[in-house]
């Protein structure tokens, strides 16, 4: 289990990353962020690319700040950096407990936030967490920059709005009010879930003004869960809202079957997760006032 | 393939040499630099035998290139020993039997370092939870968990000790 | 074989009562070089010249190889050499199997005109680096016609036109149905008979480090030298001689610490092999080393893979009186180790239960899976989970408490023979039982239990009580035929002892370094007892094959009895020696002088003494002060034989005495399990076991432990999943095939009971599979039991969530359909 050979740069401007990816377009040459998805797939020789580009010594791709109410994040930020640090955890909360689901702390270390959303895995934390939040990614290429909603990024499995030759510089996430949750079901601690639930929901004197909820596991792209979004909204949910919600969702899901579960088990496993994810976002939303 | 000159402080000592981009950390540490203290278990992250640390930060150094560490500190289990003197985690480790065939040892007492280090204080539910990163199939965990909070107290107790009261 | 005739049992021994050192939790002294990254595995080491080979899996379940193409391979930078399945046929011949007829499922190191499941060996590529030889081997071309995968094991028995190996002529490699005790009559006379059908899904050892092996051919001598981290080679060394087509007295197979095995690299002949023949043919040292796809998928040790239709038969009080069991086991493509792992079930087949008679039909499929080998347990594991189910189901049908029907049913008198033949030597059931109860709190959990099912909640307690056989003999890997090809009857363990001019003592083992278990600590332990030396400063040393003695090595939970028989017997003869010695010194008969704190002294006379170092400088360097026939030095040795086996009957109606030295454990988890998602929790979790005397009580406690986890892996997580249609194995990484963690693994509350053996040194008995033994069965039981008020009961391992919601789902719609 050993990768394949590649040629490899660690240029310091993204400028000069994106002139290596256009060089050596023909060489198949891929961005390399934190590795820890891409690396394991060239130990088992399932991916093979010519050149690497390693983001990280771009110092810029690697801050955090704030921009008012907007938290920024560079797309070579460590998932550990994000998970801990100060602005993620008052801008972005929901993030923050994402990231604490993300593999483990070691794989944390090295993981990026940009990495795990350009790499789109149908079953990762972050792409849901992008969607829930409508986080905006901010894109680099030869012809300039563009802003991609999270909305339009994820395409597929392992997929995403990313043209050969951009690179992912950035993320934008806008503040949100309420009360967040992130919960996900896996087998054992720190695997890929079967299904993880984002959600930030605001309540106003008891009533649900805005939900925002998505799905990771139960499709090729996260999901968002659309139709409980809408029956939550303008009620003050009970038990009844809650479930009628999480039906409406889950009447819209088939999920596919895997070594790990038949579309049936999914199923269930995403009605019991997104009941939970709903219901601590609506606990702490109330909680919050 | 092109060869790369990676500079690597490992456990407080310099070198660099010159590897393939494509070789891994782990091999680095092993053949390159003569340190088989870290071992290989799965090579796709899972199983964290291959745990070191990258500025003080718990790293797969099967899932790591060496170039993507040029530069860095890294330490290893060999680097826990002060000499004959066992660290306060590899001398709880033997006394509460934390291991058995030993294999996942190093990658263990690494994490378990990180662990310590960022949290003087940890609870053994948060050691329990900390050491979930990696696996060892002899103990059942139980005796890991044990000798690292044991470790923690111990050198919680040191660095509380007056200075003069120091070993 | 009535009792009458019984051969007599060894005699019965006294135990020595103030022990210092056996019964110590002393810190291991294997521990400072591994604690410190210096353990020395098969891995670290480097040979000057040494190369690396990497072996081309099989990409199909099932097909013909119908050419290879291997010129790009070996036109590829840094590659010495590419080997081909058909080259190594010629090379090597067939790998040592034990199976029930290796000319017709006939084994090699590289699959030569088929391949018969997927990650098979169908070439090996020689290069200067791991890197360059993975690189070659993507350019290795293969043509396959793909054939049928047979994956289920029933399937494949009844299907002829599609055979794993065609000079078989069907995919049965073994069947036979033993009637042990009078099972009609039991089954006549009960009051009812439950019925169950099983399915006990593959899961494998997985230790964390890989099987490999560093050979270095030398062609001027001939010699073959192997290190590697497997085991067994000492007595078995010839066959693999004779795979390599060497005299076996030309090869010299050295051991190296084994970073886990838990069975999984007992005799593991394959990377030594290919390595061997990989150096022959390059003339420089080669490493093979398995990586983690390997040793998931071409490992030769998956774990039993069985179905069960069994029946049992009681009275209506609970009291059992016979057992009928119908299995068939998927063997994979191979069958190595014959059914022998039914011999490890027929060990203890009845539990700890006063049954008269067993029925056992044992069918071995042929399947085009990974072959089955050893998994902590071998097998017997099995047997416990099925007993258990099955009591546990007749409790419940008949309304009897769980507790009750096992108590009720308790072996009481020892040394008692089971239906089967086999031994249990000493035993105290209630004794454990008893710890179990107040160490788990189990009254404590069962109000816990009703209060949580009015909530709604779903708890459950899953209290077993097993066996843990230990000590295998030679007998049970022929027993099975009437004609067996290889009847032996001795599987020894050796020790040297050597006492050095100083008084310092060496002790030499035979068989493997180390894999996990603590040969060293236990050795230096017996060693200090009989010496009175402090333990850390007996010096083990392990000698390689070339000039060892007989040896067999861990497996059947045996190490420490053995070691133990060996340690005695070389202790005997070099105390009768220093006795001699030290007699001639202080000029007083030998028969006036005692062994008292670490040399001989006259009796009463405590202060006429020589030191067991006094002794020894003299006995080295003085040769002139004793009489002409004392020989210098201090070191003897013992070949230890097994102290109890008898042979088994003609008709194989009684099997005899093969597995003597029989532990028990009660384990007591309690489960919750989440309805909604199938996904199962502990609450808690005691187990008590008795393994005789203990020696370092904390390392038996590691095996209970961690024998545990992997029980839990194997009842919860782990499962080399094939995929049904074309075989494919859909777990072929830790991505899919789960591991315990720490977070899935409860902090276990252990009770250890010591109930000698009467035939063993200090009354030990073995204890190395620990956990494992039990667990499955305990958590299947917990399971069933939080769900018995739902109508669920699962009958299938792993219990992963996607079984235990369809479990439910079923009982729902059955429960909506009445």
């Amino acid at each position: 289990m050993k990768p394949p050979p590649f040629e490899y740069a660690a240029p310091t401007s993204v400028a000069e990353a994106l002139e290596l990816l256009a060089v050596h377009a023909q060489g198949e040459a891929r961005v390399l962020a934190g590795g820890q998805s891409l690396v394991p797939l060239m130990n088992f020789r399932l991916a093979q690319p010519g050149h690497l580009v390693d983001l990280r010594r771009i110092e810029e791709l690697t801050r955090i700040r704030a921009e008012g109410d907007t938290l920024v994040l560079g797309a070579m930020v460590r998932q550990s950096h994000a998970e801990h640090a100060p602005e993620v955890a008052l801008l972005a909360p929901l993030l923050a407990e994402a990231l604490g689901y993300v593999a483990h702390p070691p794989i944390r270390n090295s993981g990026t936030v940009g990495g795990s959303l350009a790499h789109a895995d149908p079953a990762a934390e972050l792409p849901a967490v992008a969607l829930a939040l409508g986080a905006e990614l901010v894109v680099a290429g030869p012809q300039g920059t563009r802003t991609v909603p999270a909305a339009d990024f994820f395409v597929g499995a392992f997929s995403t709005a990313l043209e050969p030759g951009e690179i992912l510089t950035e993320v934008r996430i806008p503040r949100r009010g309420g009360g967040h949750a992130f919960v996900e079901f896996t087998r054992t601690h720190g695997t890929f879930a079967i299904v993880g639930v984002a959600s930030v929901i605001e309540v106003d004197g008891g009533g649900v003004t805005r939900a925002s909820i998505a799905l990771s596991g139960v499709d090729a792209v996260p999901v968002r869960a659309a139709a409980a979004e809408r029956t939550l909204t303008g009620t003050v949910p009970d038990d009844a809202t809650v479930r009628a919600a999480v039906d409406a969702t889950v009447a819209e899901l088939s999920p596919s079957a895997d070594v790990h579960g038949s579309t049936e088990t999914r199923i269930d496993i995403a009605r019991a997760t997104l009941r939970r994810g709903i219901e601590l976002a609506l606990t702490r939303a109330q909680d919050r006032r | 393939m092109d060869k790369y000159d990676v500079t690597l402080t490992v456990n407080g000592r310099t070198s660099t040499v010159s590897v393939e981009a494509r070789k891994l950390l782990v091999d680095v540490l092993r053949e390159d630099l003569g340190l088989p203290g870290t071992h290989i278990g799965c090579e796709h992250g899972v199983c964290g035998t291959c745990t070191v640390l990258r500025d003080g930060a718990s790293i797969r150094s099967c899932t790591t290139f060496a170039v993507q560490v040029d530069g860095s500190e890294i330490r290893t289990v060999e680097g826990l020993a002060d000499g004959a003197t066992l660290h306060p985690l590899q001398d709880e480790f033997w006394d509460k039997q934390g291991l058995q065939c030993g294999y996942c040892t190093p990658g263990m007492l690494m994490r378990a370092c990180e662990i310590i280090e960022q949290n003087p204080d940890v609870t053994p539910e948060q050691v329990r939870e900390g050491i979930a990163s990696n696996l060892c199939r002899c103990t059942g965990y139980q005796f890991i968990a044990e000798a690292v909070c044991s470790a923690a107290a111990r050198m919680k107790a040191d660095a509380d000790a007056p200075r003069g009261a120091r070993a | 074989m009535t009792t009458t005739d019984r051969p007599a049992a060894p005699p019965v021994r006294t135990h020595k009562q103030d022990r210092t050192w056996v019964g110590k939790s002393i810190r291991r002294v294997e521990d400072p070089k591994f604690l410190r990254g210096r353990g020395g595995y098969i891995g670290d080491m480097t040979v000057t010249g040494m190369l690396y080979a990497a072996v081309l899996r099989s990409p199909h379940a099932h097909a013909r190889i119908t050419g290879i193409d291997i010129a790009e391979a070996l036109a590829s930078p840094g590659v010495h050499d590419v080997i081909t399945g058909a080259r190594a046929a010629e090379l090597c011949d067939p790998l040592p199997d034990f199976g029930p007829d290796p000319t017709k499922h006939t084994w090699r190191c590289l699959a030569v005109d088929k391949v018969r499941y997927v990650g098979e060996g169908v070439a090996v590529v020689v290069a200067e680096s791991r890197y360059l030889a993975e690189d070659a081997l993507a350019l290795i071309d293969v043509e396959y016609e793909p054939l049928p995968a047979l994956v289920d094991p029933e399937r494949a028995l009844a299907d002829s036109a599609t055979l794993v190996h065609d000079a078989l002529g069907s995919n049965c490699a073994y069947e036979r149905t033993f009637d042990f005790g009078d099972v009609e009559k039991d089954f006549a006379e009960a009051d009812v008979i439950v019925t169950d059908r099983l399915r006990w899904r593959r899961s494998g050892g997985q230790p964390l480090e890989t099987v490999g092996a560093v050979a270095d051919f030398d062609h001027a001598t001939g010699r073959l030298t192997v290190h590697t981290n497997s085991l067994s080679f000492t007595s078995y060394l010839f066959m693999v001689a004779g795979t390599m087509k060497i005299a076996a007295n030309k090869l010299d197979v050295r051991p190296v610490p084994a970073g886990g095995s838990f069975g999984s690299k007992l005799f593991a002949t394959k990377p030594a092999v290919i390595a061997g023949m990989c150096s022959r043919e390059v003339g420089r040292p080669v490493q093979y080393l398995e990586d983690r796809v390997d040793n998931i998928s071409n490992c030769d040790h998956h774990g039993s893979d069985r179905v069960y239709d069994v029946r049992l038969a009681l009275m209506r009080d609970g009291t059992l009186r016979g057992i009928d069991i119908d299995t068939i086991e998927d063997y994979g493509a191979y069958i190595q180790f014959g059914v022998g792992h039914h011999g490890n079930a027929l060990a203890q087949v009845v539990g700890p239960y006063a049954m008269t008679s067993v029925r056992y039909r044992v069918r071995a499929a042929l399947t085009n899976k990974n072959q089955q080998g050893a998994y902590r347990g071998f097998g017997s594991e099995v047997n416990n989970w099925m007993l258990e189910q099955i009591v546990d189901k007749a409790a419940r049908e008949l309304g009897v408490d769980p507790v009750d029907i096992r108590r009720r049913n308790f072996i009481r008198e020892f040394p008692h023979f089971i239906p089967t033949g086999n031994v249990y030597d000493s035993g105290d059931y209630d004794g454990v039982l008893d710890k179990a109860l107040e160490l788990s709190n189990y009254k404590h959990w069962r109000a816990e239990q009703a209060k949580a099912r009015e909530e709604g909640r779903c708890i459950g307690i899953g209290l077993i009580t097993a066996q843990e056989r230990s000590v295998f003999s030679a007998t049970e890997f022929w027993f099975w035929f009437d004609e067996p090809a290889a009847p032996v009857t001795s599987m020894p363990e050796s020790v040297t002892l050597k006492v050095d001019a100083t008084g310092a003592i060496t002790a030499t083992l035979y068989s493997c370094a180390f894999w996990g278990n603590s040969p060293e600590t236990m050795v230096a332990q017996l060693v200090a007892e009989e010496f009175d030396c402090d333990p850390h400063d007996v010096s083990i040393v392990y000698q390689g094959s070339g000039n060892g003695l007989p040896a067999t090595g861990p497996g059947g939970s045996r190490t420490t009895v053995m070691l133990a028989g060996a340690v005695e017997g070389a202790t005997a003869k070099i105390k009768a020696k220093a006795l001699r010695a030290a007699a001639h010194l202080l000029e007083a008969d030998p028969d006036d002088l005692e062994w008292a704190d670490g040399g001989f002294q006259v009796k009463g006379v405590p202060e006429q003494r020589k030191t067991l170092a006094e002794i020894a400088v003299m006995l080295h360097l003085f040769k002139h002060s004793f009489p002409d026939d004392m020989e210098s030095g201090l070191e003897d040795s013992t070949v230890f034989d097994h102290p109890y086996t008898t042979m088994p009957s003609a008709d194989r109606k009684d099997l005899g005495v093969f597995y003597p030295f029989m532990g028990h454990a009660c384990h007591v988890p309690v489960v919750e399990v989440d309805v909604e998602t199938g996904a199962v929790s502990f609450l808690a979790y005691a187990a008590v076991h008795d393994c005789g005397t203990l020696v370092n009580p904390r390392s038996l406690a590691g095996h209970i432990v961690g024998g545990t986890a992997q029980g839990i892996g194997t009842a919860l997580f782990e499962e080399f999943v094939y995929d049904e249609e074309d075989g494919q194995l859909l777990t072929s990484s830790y991505l899919d095939y789960l591991i315990p963690t720490a977070m899935e693994v409860p902090e276990l509350a252990i009770g250890h009971h010591e109930t000698p053996s009467p035939y063993t040194l200090h009354g030990i008995k073995g204890g190395g599979e620990g956990g494992r033994m039990m667990a499955p069965a305990a958590i299947n039981v917990a399971v069933n039991d939080a769900l018995a008020h739902l109508g669920v009961r699962v009958t299938e391992l792993p219990i992963t969530p996607d079984r235990l919601r369809a479990a439910i789902r079923a009982a729902g719609a059955a429960r909506e359909a009445r």
